[in-house]
C-alpha cells in the first residue's frame, strides 16, 4: 500500500469517527437560531435534575469502582498465584455479563432481595442502592478483571510474593503495598471504563427506580431537542477525560519499567 | 546441636518423590551449597527451608525451633532469588528497608539501616533509584541488602548468580562470600556451578534425584568422591574399568597396563576415577606408568586437554601450556606418570 492510500485509509477512518461526533457538537450548539450558542450546556447544567442525578451517579460509579477494586484485585491475584488451572473458568464467569441482559440479572435481583425475601434490600433506599452498586460492579466485571489480570501478567507475581513474605509480609501487606501500586495503571484502566459504564447505565437504576444520569438521559432524550446532545457532548468529555488521565498516570509512573 | 537441622526431610508432588530422606545439620555461620543439576531437588529443599513448601515429612529446626509448620513470614528468614524480585513500585532504599517496615521498626532506625546495608554492598549512592535504573549486578546486590536488612536467622540464596554474566558472576559471588564471613550469618547456597559451590561454600552437599548424595568440604567432594555420580558430577573425571590383579595391594590392570595402588581394594572389577589435571608426560620415578595414543588436542589457553586412548579406553589429560615445551602431536605415543594416591576407586 502506497503512503497515498494509507493517508487516506486514514482520513477515511477519522471521518467516520469524527463526523458524528462533529454533528452532534454543532446541534449541541444550535439551540439559539441562527447562531452558535452554549444555551443547550446553560439549560442543562441549571435543571436541578441533572446535578442531583449526575451527583448520584458519581458517587456510585466510585464506590462500585472501590468494590471493583477490592473484589477483583485479591481474586486476580490468588487466581494467578494459587490457582492457576482455574483461571479459564473465572474467565468465563467473568464474561457472564457480556451475555447475560442487565434487565435479566436485574429482574432476579428484584425476586431474590424483595421485601418478603430473607434479604429484602429492596426494602431501604440504602438497600436498594448497595443492590445497584452490586449490579454495576458486575456488569463491569470483564473490563476490570481483564484490566487487572493484564496487569498482573506483567510483574512476577509469585516471585514478587515469595520475596515479601520472606521479609515478613502477611497478605493484606503484599497486596496493598505490592501487587496494587504495581497493577495501578491497569487498575485506573477497568476504573475508568467502570466509571463510564455507571454513568450510562439504565437499565438497572430505571428498574430498581433510582435517580441516575442513565434514566435522566433517557429521559430528557425523550422530552427535549438540543439539550440531549449537549447532555451527549458532556458525557463524552468525561469519558475522553477518563482515558487522558489513564494516559497521565501512564506517563508518570516512574516504575514502569520495572520488574518486567 | 547444630544451628539449622533439617531430618528426615521428603517431599513428594503427586506420586514424584523429589526429596528422598534428606537430611543436614548446619551449624551457625556456616556456608553451606546445594549442588546438583536441574531436577535434583536442591531448589525445593531450600524452598521447604524457607516454607514455601510443606514437607511430605520430616522436620526443620532453626535454633532448637521446628519452623516447619510456621507460614514463610514468621519464619525470620532471608531469601535471594534468581530474578532478582525487587519490587518495582519502591526505591532501592524503600525495598531494602522493605522487611524493616514490616516489622514496625522506626523510620530512623530503617534509614540508618539501609544506609549501613547500602554500604555494605557498595552502593550507598543508589537508594533513590528504582530497580529497573540498575544493572542486574547492582539489583541482585540491593536484593542480597534487602534480605539482610531484617537480621535473618538464615540466609537462603536460591542461584543468584545464573542470570548474571560471567564477569559479573565472579566479582558478585566473591562479594557475597565476603559480606556472608563478615556478618557471620548462616547461608544456604543453591546452586548447578560446581565452580561457584567449590569456590563459596565451608560445605557442599551433592545432590541427584532427590537424595543427599555427599555431604562435605569442597576438598573432599572434589578429591574423594564417596559416589560415581559425586565425581561425574563435580570437576572432570577419567572414569576407566579395570580388573583388580592383587586385591591386597591394589594391583590394577587397565587398557593394557598395569599399575599398583598401593592399597588393598575389592576383588574382581574396579572403576577407576583419574582426574585429568592429576596426570603428567613423561615417566617419573616413584609414580605409576601408564602409556597411550592422543587422538585429540584442544587448546583452551592455560591448559592444553588431551584425549587419549588407552587400551580401548577414553582419557583426558590437562597439561599446563608453557612456551618451553612444545605440545605433543595427535598420534603421538606417549607415557603418562601418576602418583598412585591419586587414583580414585569409586563406589555406588
Amino acid at each position: 500500500m502506497t503512503r497515498a492510500a494509507s493517508w487516506a485509509v486514514l482520513l477515511l477512518g477519522l471521518t467516520y469517527f469524527i463526523l458524528p461526533l462533529v454533528g452532534m457538537v454543532e446541534f449541541s450548539l444550535s439551540m439559539r437560531r441562527g447562531e452558535y450558542s452554549f444555551d443547550a450546556y446553560a439549560a442543562v447544567l441549571a435543571d436541578p435534575q441533572f446535578r442531583e442525578t449526575f451527583s448520584y451517579s458519581v458517587v456510585m460509579a466510585l464506590l462500585t469502582i472501590v468494590f471493583g477494586i477490592l473484589l477483583v484485585v485479591p481474586t486476580a491475584f490468588w487466581v494467578r498465584l494459587k490457582l492457576p488451572r482455574l483461571r479459564p473458568l473465572v474467565e468465563f464467569v467473568t464474561l457472564l455479563p457480556l451475555v447475560i441482559p442487565a434487565i435479566v440479572t436485574v429482574f432476579g435481583y428484584i425476586r431474590l432481595y424483595n421485601t418478603s425475601s430473607w434479604l429484602p434490600l429492596t426494602g431501604t433506599i440504602f438497600g436498594t442502592n448497595l443492590l445497584l452498586m452490586f449490579g454495576y460492579a458486575m456488569l463491569s466485571l470483564p473490563y476490570m478483571y481483564r484490566a487487572v489480570d493484564t496487569g498482573l501478567r506483567t510483574i512476577d507475581v509469585a516471585t514478587l510474593t515469595e520475596a515479601a513474605q520472606s521479609l515478613g509480609a502477611g497478605w493484606v501487606t503484599i497486596i496493598t503495598r505490592l501487587i496494587l501500586p504495581n497493577v495501578l495503571v491497569a487498575v485506573l484502566s477497568g476504573s475508568f471504563v467502570t466509571f463510564a459504564i455507571v454513568m450510562g447505565e439504565f437499565t438497572m437504576a430505571a428498574l430498581l427506580n433510582r435517580p441516575a444520569f442513565g434514566p435522566y438521559l433517557q429521559l430528557m432524550g425523550a422530552n427535549k431537542a438540543y439539550e440531549p446532545f449537549a447532555l451527549a457532548t458532556i458525557a463524552f468529555i468525561i469519558t475522553w477525560a477518563c482515558m487522558g488521565l489513564i494516559q497521565l498516570v501512564t506517563r508518570f509512573t516512574k516504575h514502569d519499567k520495572a520488574g518486567r | 546441636m547444630s544451628f539449622l537441622t533439617i531430618s528426615h526431610l521428603e517431599k513428594s508432588f503427586g506420586v514424584t518423590r523429589v526429596v528422598k530422606n534428606f537430611n543436614l545439620d548446619v551449624e551457625k555461620g556456616e556456608f553451606i551449597s546445594l549442588l546438583g543439576p536441574s531436577g535434583c531437588g536442591k531448589t525445593t529443599v531450600l524452598r521447604m527451608v524457607a516454607g514455601f513448601e510443606t514437607p511430605s515429612a520430616g522436620n526443620i529446626t532453626i535454633e532448637g525451633r521446628e519452623v516447619s509448620s510456621l507460614r514463610p513470614n514468621q519464619r525470620n528468614i532471608g531469601m535471594v532469588f534468581q530474578a532478582y524480585a525487587l519490587f518495582p513500585n519502591l526505591t532501592v532504599a524503600q525495598n531494602v528497608g522493605f522487611g524493616l517496615r514490616v516489622k514496625g521498626v522506626p523510620a530512623r532506625e530503617i534509614a540508618a539501616r539501609v544506609e549501613e546495608m547500602l554500604a555494605l554492598i557498595g552502593l550507598p549512592e543508589l537508594g533513590d533509584r528504582y530497580p529497573f535504573q540498575l544493572s542486574g549486578g547492582q539489583q541482585q546486590r540491593v536484593a542480597l541488602a534487602r534480605a539482610l536488612a531484617p537480621k535473618p536467622q538464615v540466609l537462603l540464596l536460591d542461584e543468584p548468580l545464573s542470570a548474571l554474566d560471567a564477569k559479573v558472576r565472579v566479582s558478585l559471588r566473591n562479594e557475597i562470600r565476603a559480606i556472608q564471613r563478615e556478618l557471620g550469618i548462616t547461608t544456604i547456597f543453591v546452586t548447578h556451578d560446581q565452580e561457584e559451590a567449590l569456590s563459596m561454600s565451608d560445605r557442599i552437599v551433592v545432590m541427584h534425584q532427590g537424595v543427599a548424595e555427599q555431604v562435605g568440604t569442597p576438598f573432599e567432594i572434589y578429591n574423594t568422591p564417596a559416589t560415581r555420580f559425586v565425581a561425574g558430577f563435580v570437576g572432570t573425571l577419567n572414569t576407566l574399568d579395570a580388573k583388580v590383579l592383587d586385591p591386597s595391594i591394589g594391583r590394577v590392570k587397565l587398557g593394557g597396563n598395569e599399575m599398583t595402588l598401593g592399597r588393598a581394594i575389592p576383588p574382581g572389577e574396579a572403576l577407576l576415577g583419574l582426574r585429568p589435571e592429576m596426570l603428567r608426560l613423561g615417566a617419573h620415578p616413584g609414580e605409576a606408568a601408564l602409556t597411550g595414543t592422543i587422538t585429540e588436542l584442544d587448546f583452551l589457553g592455560s591448559v592444553i586437554r588431551l584425549r587419549i586412548d588407552l587400551g580401548g579406553q577414553p582419557l583426558a589429560v590437562d597439561l599446563f601450556n608453557t612456551t618451553r615445551q612444545a605440545p605433543p602431536k595427535v598420534g603421538e605415543t606417549v607415557s603418562l606418570a601418576l602418583n598412585p594416591s591419586d587414583a580414585l576407586v569409586i563406589g555406588g
